[in-house]
């Protein structure tokens, strides 16, 4: 009996992947219905935004960044997950990954097109975004590219179009198989998307090479882009922000709830699809041992970061360091490290824990943590500037937190039609692994 | 004439291939269509590609642009910077960087679409194969009077079926 779904035969393996694509359960319509009610409400709220202006949130002096820059920064750390693991596990050739790697390339790009839209969220006069792109105008301003928040413009526009991409090439030849057996509309849309595909000699070097060429430079783009998005904040003199280690602290971070939401999702993809058999224990095993060494890695980097500002004792930082681990932001701050370091430390550790469930749970808390540790970055700093008169508290009202809400929606409604239009594991890459073959 | 050889075997395809190029069949005249990438040893068909070199000046070409850009818009439009340089490399040095990778991508992507022949004409007169689950077709061009031996190797070599078509 074949025990691993290589050893399949591939009509079995495609059958199998295919045949979410053609079905609609009633819980898929529940959730997708769900998911696009709350993202109404969502859009309703930024509606309201526009119309009333940026008093109807929480925002006020000194805090001007609150929970929209908190969510940028959670986003696009969890756009983390897909290209850069799917990219270092392409690279490093570990043949457990076929089933991982679309799911997690397609939370990748959904993430940053999420991510994407708070800053101009948060812009207030969201029609005015385009002010950013340096285009001839009749005042003949340039934007400013000395701005860090110019750098992140380019670095996202870059991280899209490079994930997009990464996403798209080996989707190419599944959709030449999907356009044999299908509806007249879904016949069209595969062949249009998959060129003329053949699966010639020509066409599968021309995509190995690609790919491989395309896993290099999306590692190098994807730190690049966590780096600038914790710029954002370093390159400020403010107390606690202006880091050397952030650029690292972030990545890491960015890995790390990358990891949970990969796992998180794939949970669900298990479930909800019926694909037991190619995602199997020994999948969550491996995500759940790396999520453990990013918990690990996160925890190092958050003590580094703190001590030093401790044991340093400047009357600035230490006040951001008292407000967030002894006043009114503690409780923020140890449930951070409660569900950041203390929850997957317990579960993943012990190899007997270690499960699917065990993993599961942990990622849930880790998302959480990881969306509470950008809290603690983001408000703590601003709600105490250097003039200790002008400190304050932000409080989000609930048109920040529908707008939150709905992004969560917003990613499991993408993520739900993108699995009923794509096989959501690459079929094709299931041939039997070179070095397994040795 | 082209002739379409369906094998079962990676092996079978690799010792075809060796067989017909002793045969005086050159390397552009074969094709192999599959459902999955086939790995053969390396010399039996070899493709050689330009894809990283154009990868490189992809990059090269899109991070002088862009510092170029930079630095005219900087001229441009002059920004009061209290004696710092009106032009500095570092404090724009994310956006070359970016925009460099961005080269490498577009190029890279560009050049994958061309070399597959994805976005190329396409020669109608090439019978392209169907290809069934779990087989791989060699698609071989022949000269007149060369057929015969070039199917006939298929068919030694391990081919399940040989078919002929169209015109060369």
């Amino acid at each position: 009996m074949a025990t691993t779904p290589e050893l399949l035969p591939y009509h079995q393996i495609r059958e199998d992947l295919f045949r979410p694509l053609s079905r609609v359960s009633r819980a898929y319509m529940l959730v997708t219905v769900i998911a696009f009610i709350v993202g109404a409400a969502g859009l309703v709220a930024w509606g309201f935004q526009l119309r009333r202006g940026m008093g109807v949130t929480g925002l006020q002096r000194p805090v001007f960044w609150g929970i929209y820059i908190v969510d940028f920064v959670f986003w696009i750390g969890i756009s983390h997950a897909g290209t850069l693991i799917s990219a270092i596990l392409r690279l490093t050739d570990a043949a457990w990954r076929k089933p991982v790697t679309r799911a997690a390339e397609a939370i990748t790009v959904f993430a940053l097109m999420i991510g994407g839209m708070f800053p101009i969220i948060h812009l207030g006069r969201a029609w005015f975004f385009y002010w950013l792109l340096p285009y001839p105008n009749s005042r003949l301003l340039w934007p400013n590219f000395r701005s860090p928040l110019l750098w992140d413009l380019t670095a996202i526009v870059t991280y899209v179009t490079a994930s997009a991409i990464y996403l798209y090439l080996p989707l190419i030849p599944d959709m030449a198989q999907l356009v044999e057996h299908n509806t007249p509309w879904r016949r069209r849309f595969y062949r249009a998307l998959s060129l003329g595909w053949t699966g010639s000699d020509h066409e599968w070097r021309s995509l190995e090479r690609a790919m491989k060429l395309m896993a290099c430079i999306i590692l190098a783009v994807a730190v690049s882009v966590h780096t600038v998005v914790a710029w954002d904040f370093a390159m400020a003199v403010a107390p606690m922000w202006h880091s050397t280690i952030f650029g690292p602290y972030f990545v890491a971070g960015a890995i790390f709830s990358g990891i949970a939401a990969l796992i998180l999702a794939l949970v669900i993809i298990r479930k909800v699809l019926h694909l037991e058999f190619y995602l199997t224990r020994h999948h969550f095993d491996r995500l759940a041992k790396l999520l453990l060494l990013m918990s690990l890695l996160w925890f190092y980097f958050t003590i580094a970061e703190n001590l030093t500002v401790w044991y340093g004792n400047q009357p600035g930082e230490m006040a951001v360091f008292g407000a967030r681990t002894r006043a009114h932001y503690a409780p923020y701050f140890w449930t951070m490290m409660f569900l950041n370091f203390v929850v997957p430390f317990a579960l993943l550790s012990i190899r007997r824990l270690r499960g699917i469930a065990t993993a599961t749970f942990a990622s849930v808390c880790v998302l959480i943590g990881m969306w509470i540790e950008r809290f603690v970055i983001v408000v703590p700093t601003l709600s105490n500037p250097r003039l200790p008169a002008a400190s304050s508290f932000y409080t989000p009202t609930w048109i920040e937190l529908a707008i939150t809400a709905a992004t969560f929606a917003a990613m499991a409604m993408l993520y739900m039609i993108f699995a009923k239009l794509f096989p959501i594991i690459a079929v094709w890459e299931f041939k039997p692994h070179p070095q397994e073959e040795d | 004439m082209y002739l379409i050889g369906e094998f079962r075997e990676k092996e079978a395809v690799a010792a075809a291939i060796r067989a017909l190029r002793a045969l005086g069949v050159s390397p552009a005249d074969f094709d192999l269509f599959s459902e999955e990438p086939v790995e053969l040893p390396r010399s039996v068909l070899d493709r050689p590609s330009r894809m990283s070199a154009v990868s490189v000046g992809g990059a090269i070409l899109f991070g002088a642009l862009a510092t170029a850009f930079i630095w005219w818009t900087q001229q441009n439009y002059r920004l009061v910077t209290g004696g710092m340089p009106v032009f500095s490399f570092w404090a724009t040095g994310v956006i070359t960087y970016e925009m460099t990778m961005l080269g490498a991508i577009v190029a890279t992507f560009g050049w994958f679409l061309w070399e597959s022949g994805l976005i190329r004409k396409r020669d109608r007169t090439k019978p392209v194969p169907e290809i069934h689950p779990g087989s791989m077709c060699l698609r071989v061009r022949c000269r007149d009077g060369e057929t015969a031996q070039a199917a006939d190797t298929l068919r030694r070599t391990g081919a399940i079926e040989v078919l002929h078509r169209g015109e060369a």
